[in-house]
Formats: structure tokens, sequence, C-alpha cells
């Protein structure tokens, strides 16, 4: 859709609403609460203010920069100025709209926008590089999956990390090789996707690093393959996991025991809850640990 | 000046008393130039006189001290003799003279064993010469100025001890005289019987050393001047004279040493230096038409008169001292090692070792000839190897090389280049490789190889492609399979603005209908984001290629960009002046 027919696009919707771009702006519908979300159905939106593409196609900086507020305000109830933030984007804006535009188009998820997105993923800015990463995950477009694990070679490491935890969010299963190297290479975000995704053998292998690396930053892993449900890691794995750390029988250890001790769903298996009952009271003298409270 | 009879001058040594001076005219600048007749006359004195024999030896400082002498006349002899030093030792002719511990000293070169040894407080041996049967050496007195001459028979009897308010240089014996050069530019003749200078020179080249070598006597400074009949019209500069052309080599290296003591460890000067030999016959001439730098541990043969590098060899020590042989060098380094080099090639071979690790190292030779050892690698190779070496002391002298290096039409030049321009070692040698690999017209394949790589943190691929002299090259060789690399190049975040530059600048050239995607791409993405010079020229080159490949939908864009409130001004005013169709 070309950004001139997402115009005729917008004011069919307004009118069909009945009320007039400024309208529409002065009276916003109400905002759906926060994670009142209904399983399955999409979340209600603010509809996009009727002459938002008309500002979108000023030329002008100012109303660029408001319109692109108002799609970000409307999130995936913008997406009909997408192909004209995408045409903007295309055509080049100075760098706040850039990044406006861009965090914009992140908002509205519409997989359209991925192709352009994947450009400002290579920009020469790197608060650009930044935002293009985290929008064209939020866009699940086909291809976010390669473009983030492009994006795990970038020069910046925030722009790495961004992508690493994308890649999680996103569930690219694809995407386990690339982790795994981008932890070997010191992406510390790594480790989370690497538990969320992983296979036994993976997150076997993402156990195999404790010691070698910060251990807070394989326990980040680790918590999560811990906390995934049965029919993905069996609970004899994650015994075994357990009994692993145990073993460690160090402070740090006690204490992600005893944080995942707090957080084990109840739906969970109590096999593995026990063990990890088990585990908390074996660590609970380990050099470091603090002592109870009233303990000499 | 106050000179000492010998005998007088024996006690008091021994006794450490002082005065009873005698005022003579020795060493005085209150002296009138006899244009050459003086000198003059002990040239026909002398002339048929043969100059004494050398030894071939290097004597090496040894680190935790001691003398250590290896012959190198092949037989692998050895010796050691400890005394302590407060300078360098000198090896003149078969002899090797000394200082330290309050005390002077002279020992065989051949075997080690000590000459003579006399109390000598306070001064430190600046130069020294040896007649056959007699030494004369000069010291400066620690902490004081002036000089002390002495001279001093093999079988211990010193003939004469001379004190000067002058700074001395490093004298010559030669027939029961003592050349000794003074204020830079004089060279006293003594008469090692009376102690009376019998002769001057004035040297119209400054001159610090004289010494007796390849059967003559030299006077040598920044220049070489033989002794010879021509020596009495030297005032006026008629005397026989060679000059080492210059090398480019840094550091300013010289080939002989100042009117000073040298430290007892070798320094940086004694690792960057010259070294050449005169020749045997007539005049005034550099053996073998070859002259020798040293620069840690780089050694190179150069041409004489041209200056022009010959060969280059890389050592995996740094060298500390060494002596111009005929038919090459003689060099020895800080591991011990005594190596022979071949004047026409560089071509080493380690010839005696030390077996223990050097703190300086004297070398002196005169029948040794290093023989010509075979599979010397070509220049451009030995080159390459010295340039590519990665040490940070040599990044000064590499930069001297590369122009040589760039000579070659070699393709192998070309991919040196490339290594070195994309090197982190040395910012300076790598922007001279830089703006050597821009004015390559051969090896296109290796710069397209090399066009080809991208940052990649992963991949640990973190040495970036020298882009912008590549586009310069492989524009300026109308290389048109470069456009896609460079397009692919110009929308990389690693490469420096000034790459982006020259990459776009290369595609108004070369960009294809196939590049005109990357054209627009770049084009959208920085007209309104531009934020330096550099990137600024790009945008505007990436609009002069779309313009140029009549690409409508770039022209359009470029069009609309000069129309617009957003794109940035730098970039809006260079499209305004472009020839819009």
């Amino acid at each position: 859709m070309k950004c001139g027919a997402s115009l005729a696009v917008a004011l069919a919707m307004a009118a069909a609403g009945g009320a007039g771009p400024d309208e529409a702006r002065a009276e916003p519908p109400p905002v759906a609460a926060p994670n009142a979300a209904v399983p399955h159905e999409p979340a209600p939106f603010v509809p996009l203010a009727g002459d938002a593409v008309q500002r979108l196609r000023s030329g002008n900086a100012d109303q660029i920069a408001s319109a692109l507020d108002d799609v970000r305000v409307s999130g995936r109830g913008g997406a009909s100025a997408v192909p004209c933030i995408v045409e903007l984007l295309q055509t080049g804006l100075p760098l706040p709209l850039t990044i406006a535009a861009i965090e914009a188009l992140g908002d509205t998820e519409s997989s359209a926008s991925a192709e352009v997105l994947s450009w400002y993923v290579r920009h020469r800015d790197v608060d650009v590089r930044r935002a293009a990463v985290g929008a064209i995950a939020k866009t699940r477009a086909p291809n976010a999956s390669r473009v983030l694990r492009a994006a795990l070679s970038d020069a910046d490491p925030a722009v790495r990390g961004i992508a690493a935890s994308s890649l999680g969010d996103l569930k690219a299963f694809d995407a386990e090789t690339d982790l795994f190297a981008a932890l070997d290479r010191g992406v510390s975000e790594a480790a989370k996707p690497i538990g969320a995704l992983c296979t036994p053998a993976e997150c076997d292998r993402l156990a195999a690093k404790l010691g070698r690396i910060p251990f807070e930053v394989v326990s980040s892993g680790l918590s999560n393959v811990l906390l995934r449900p049965p029919s993905e890691i069996d609970d004899a794995f994650k015994i075994k996991l357990v009994d692993r750390l145990r073993d460690m029988g160090t402070a740090e250890v006690h204490g992600f025991l005893k944080d995942l001790q707090s957080k084990w769903p109840a739906r969970f298996s109590q096999r593995v809850k026990q063990a990890i009952d088990a585990a908390v009271a074996e660590t609970a003298a380990s050099p470091g640990t603090p002592s109870p409270e009233g303990s000499p | 000046v106050t000179r000492r009879r010998a005998a007088l001058t024996a006690t008091l040594i021994a006794t450490g008393c002082g005065g009873g001076a005698v005022r003579l005219p020795l060493f005085s600048t209150n002296w009138q130039d006899d244009r050459g007749a003086s000198i003059g006359r002990v040239w026909t004195n002398v002339s048929g006189v043969a100059a004494p024999a050398q030894a071939d030896v290097a004597v090496g400082v040894g680190r935790g001290g001691g003398l250590i002498g290896v012959a190198l006349d092949g037989t692998g002899r050895t010796w050691s003799f400890e005394h302590p030093l407060d300078a360098r030792p000198v090896v003149a002719a078969n002899v090797v003279v000394g200082s330290g511990g309050g005390e002077a000293f002279a020992i065989d070169a051949s075997d080690g064993h000590l000459l003579w040894k006399r109390s000598a407080p306070g001064l430190r041996l600046v130069g020294a010469g040896d007649d056959g049967a007699t030494t004369v050496a000069t010291f400066a007195p620690t902490g004081a100025g002036g000089s002390t001459l002495l001279a001093v028979r093999h079988d211990g009897h010193l003939l004469q001890q001379i004190q000067a308010d002058k700074a001395l240089g490093a004298p010559a014996a030669l027939a029961g005289l003592a050349f000794v050069p003074w204020a830079g530019e004089y060279v006293s003749v003594v008469d090692l019987a009376t102690g009376e200078e019998t002769a001057r020179v004035t040297l119209r080249e400054q001159t610090s050393r004289a010494w007796t070598q390849a059967g003559a006597l030299w006077f040598a400074g920044l220049g070489l001047i033989r002794f010879d009949e021509r020596i009495r019209d030297a005032s006026s500069g008629g005397a026989s004279t060679v000059n080492l052309p210059p090398t480019g080599v840094p550091g300013n290296p010289r080939w002989t040493t100042d009117m000073a003591p040298l430290p007892v460890a070798a320094d940086a000067q004694d690792s960057v230096r010259l070294y050449a030999r005169p020749a045997a016959g007539e005049g005034a001439a550099i053996e073998g038409g070859r002259f020798y730098a040293t620069y840690f541990r780089l050694a190179m043969g150069f041409d004489v008169p041209g200056g022009n590098l010959q060969w280059v060899m890389t050592h995996e020590a740094t060298f500390l001292g060494g002596g111009a042989a005929r038919g090459g060098l003689v060099l020895c380094d800080d591991k011990g090692a005594v190596l022979q080099l071949d004047e026409r090639t560089g071509a080493a071979a380690v010839t005696a070792d030390f077996g223990r690790p050097l703190e300086a190292c004297i070398v002196r030779v005169e029948a040794i000839a290093p023989s010509a050892a075979a599979n010397a690698a070509p220049l451009v190779q030995q080159i390459q190897k010295a340039v590519t070496t990665p040490d940070a002391q040599l990044v000064e002298v590499q930069k001297m090389l590369l122009p040589y290096l760039t000579k070659a039409e070699d393709e192998s030049v070309t991919r040196t280049l490339i290594e070195l321009a994309e090197s982190v070692g040395s910012p300076e040698l790598q922007s001279a490789a830089r703006d050597a690999l821009a004015k390559r017209r051969s090896g296109a394949q290796d710069m397209l190889d090399a066009l080809a790589q991208h940052y990649d943190y992963l991949k640990d691929t973190v040495r970036l492609p020298p882009v912008g002299p590549l586009a310069d090259a492989l524009a300026a060789m109308n290389d048109k399979s470069a456009a896609p690399l460079l397009g692919a190049q110009l929308l990389d975040p690693q490469d420096s603005p000034d790459d982006v530059r020259r990459a776009a600048a290369a595609l108004v050239s070369l960009a294809g209908r196939e590049e005109a995607t990357a054209l627009r791409r770049f084009f959208g993405m920085y007209r309104a984001t531009a934020d330096d010079d550099d990137i600024a020229s790009a945008v505007v080159s990436v609009a002069k290629a779309l313009l140029a490949l009549q690409d409508h939908q770039g022209m359009a864009e470029v069009k609309a960009a000069v129309d617009s409130g957003l794109t940035a001004s730098a970039v809006r005013d260079q499209l305004a002046t472009l020839d819009h169709p």
C-alpha cells in the first residue's frame, strides 16, 4: 500500500466513525487497561487521528513528529500510517524523526515495515540501530530473525544485547547457534533466550558453561530452562540441573535456588520442587551465604 | 695544555699527586694554518710505513659484566677478561683497551691476556689507537672538561701522559706518532717519543675519529678522509674524501662517535647506526660500493653514491654493534650471536656466538670476508618481511621502507599494503600504507577480495578493509567489478566516514544499474541524517551516480531532496548545484 492510498484509508476510517480528524484527536476512546487483553484476541487500541497521515505527508518536521507521536499512542491502531512512515524512512528523515519513525513502526507491530527497518539496523548512528533492532523484533516479520541474527555481529554491545533478547522474544529457535556464538563472545544477554529456546542437549551445553562464564549470566538462562513447561523440558533434566547447581555449593547458587523456589509454579512438578527445596537447604551453609535472621 | 715527562708522569699517577705542569702549544687554537706543510712532511715520512696488523674479533660486554672475545677468523676461539668498566671498550689494531675501577688497561685481542694496566682514577676511555708496539688512548675526566692522552708501550712503559683542556677524539697510532682529532676539524700529530706536536692539519669535514684500516690511516666524522699525499691540501678542501649519501633511515644514524666516552651498555644510538669500510687502493672510496645501516632488528645495505636500498634483513634480535668487512657486514646482537651478511644480498649466517646475552658489542674486522650466502630472498620479499614485522620500535623505518616496496608492480605488494592498511598496530604505518594503496594500479583481485570483507563481531572479523584507498585505486583502474562491493561497503556502518566518502566517489564512475538499489537506499538513509562533511559528500556523490545512471526513481528522489526542508543543509546546497536532467 502506498502512502497516498493510506491517506485515503485514513480518511475513509475517519468518515466511517462519523468524526472528523479534529474530533478524533480531541476525544480518543479510552485506552484498554494493561494486562486486560483476552488471550488470542488483539488488545484494543486507540484509533489513529484522522489527519495523522496528512501530517506525515506534510514535509514539515513538527507535523511529522506530532503524527508519529499519535501513531505510537495508537500502537497497532496506527497500521494505516505504516506505508507513509515506511516511505518517509525510505526517502529520509532527520535523525530525531528517524528514531521516532522507527519506534512508531515498532509500535504498530506491522510486518510491512520490516524491510525498511532492516535498512536502519545498518545505519551509521548507533541510536538508530538500537531503535531499529528493537522495532523489527516487534513486527514479528518473517525476516526478523535473520536480521536480528545479523545484528548479533554489530559493533555496538547494546545492539547485540537487544538483538539477543529479541530473538528470545521471537522464539527464534533457528538462532540457537548464533546465540551460543554470541554468548561465547561475551554477549551476556544471549543466555536468557538460549534458556528459553534450547533443546535438552543445548540446555546441557548452557549448563556446561557454569564456572566458565559469570554465574549471573549462565543462571539467567538456566532460570528460563527450569521454568519452562514440562512439555518442553522434562522433570528428570530439571532435577539433574538442580543437582548440578547444588553441587557447586556457593552462596550465589543458594540465592538463585531460593529465588527459583519462590517462583516455582504450583502446577509444575512437585518432584522438581522437592529437589529445589532440598538443594536450598543443603546450600544454606555455603560460604558467603547470609545468616538467617537471629542467627549468631 | 700540560705535558709531563713520562717518568714524572708515571710517578704522579702512582702517587696521585699533581703539579709540575709545563705549558706547551699542544692542542692550542692559537695556531696559524701552515697550508699543509707540516702534515705533508709527516706524510712523506710515514707513507712507506705499513699499517699495523688488525685483529678480526668481536668483543662483547656480557650482561652482568665481563669481557668476552670471539675470534672471527673461523677458529671459534674465545677468551674472557674480568675488569670493572666505566666506558665502552675499544678495539685498536690487535689490542682491546678499556677503563674502569680507576684503571686503564689493554689486553691482547687475540687471546685476552693483559698487556698493561695503569692507575687512571676518574678517567673514562674515549678512543684508542695502536701501532703494534704502543697504545695511544684518550680519556675524558669524570665531571670535568678537557682530556687526557696516554701513550703506553705494550710492555706497560708509559711514554706520554698529556692533559689537554680540549676534548680529544679517538686517536690513531702509526710509526710512533699519534694522530689526534680535536675541536671537530683538527688532527694534531704528536710524536710519542717527545710528546711534541709535530704537525697539524685542518680538515674541512667534521672529524672525531682517526684509525688505521685497509692498509691506510683514515680520519672520519661526517665524511671519510684518507691520509695520503693529498692530505696537505686538506685545509683547502682538497683531501681525498668520500661521504656517505643520505639514506632516509630515521633517527639520523651516524657511522662515527662523538668525542666522548660511550656508555658501557649499548643504547639506541648503537642499534641505529651506519657502517662503512674504506676501500684499499688509491684515494678515498667505500669498499664494494656498499654501506650499511642497522635499525634495531633490521640491517640494510645501500649503494654508493646513490644511497639506494639494496637489501634489508629482518632479524629476531636487536643489533648492538658491528663492523663493515670486505664483501659484507659483521653484526652482533643482544642475544650474543655474531652474523655475517653478504654485501650484495644481505643473506646472513650466524658465524659465532658469545654464548650469553650482551650489553654491548665491539667488532673489528680486517681480513675476513663474509662469503656470498645463497638463497637470499628478492628485495621485494625482504621489504615485505620487514614492513609486516609487528614491532613498535620499527614503525619509523617501516615507513621509510614503504616507498621502496611500492616501486614494485608485483601484485604481492598490493597484498602487503592491504595487510598493513588493515593492521591496528601503528596508525602512522597504517596511514602510509593507505596512501600507497590508493596509488596502486596492480593487484586488482587482492583489492576485490579485501573489499568483500566486512566487520563481523561474532566471527571476530574486526579488522576493517581499507575501503577508501581500495575505492580510489579501483576507480582509477576503472574496474567495474568493484561496484557491487563498493555498494555494500557504502551501507556498512563500521566504515569510517572517509572510507564511505571515497567509496561513493568511486561509484560515480563505476556503478551500473545493479547498484541503483543500494545507491537509493544510501541516499534515503543519509540525505537528512548526514552529520559530517564526509557523509554529506558521500550523499552528493551517490546523487551524481543516480543521475549518471538515469535511474528515474533515484532522480526523482534527488530532485525531491533539493526541494525538501528535511534534507541536511550541507547536502541540499550541493545537490542544488548538480545538473538535474
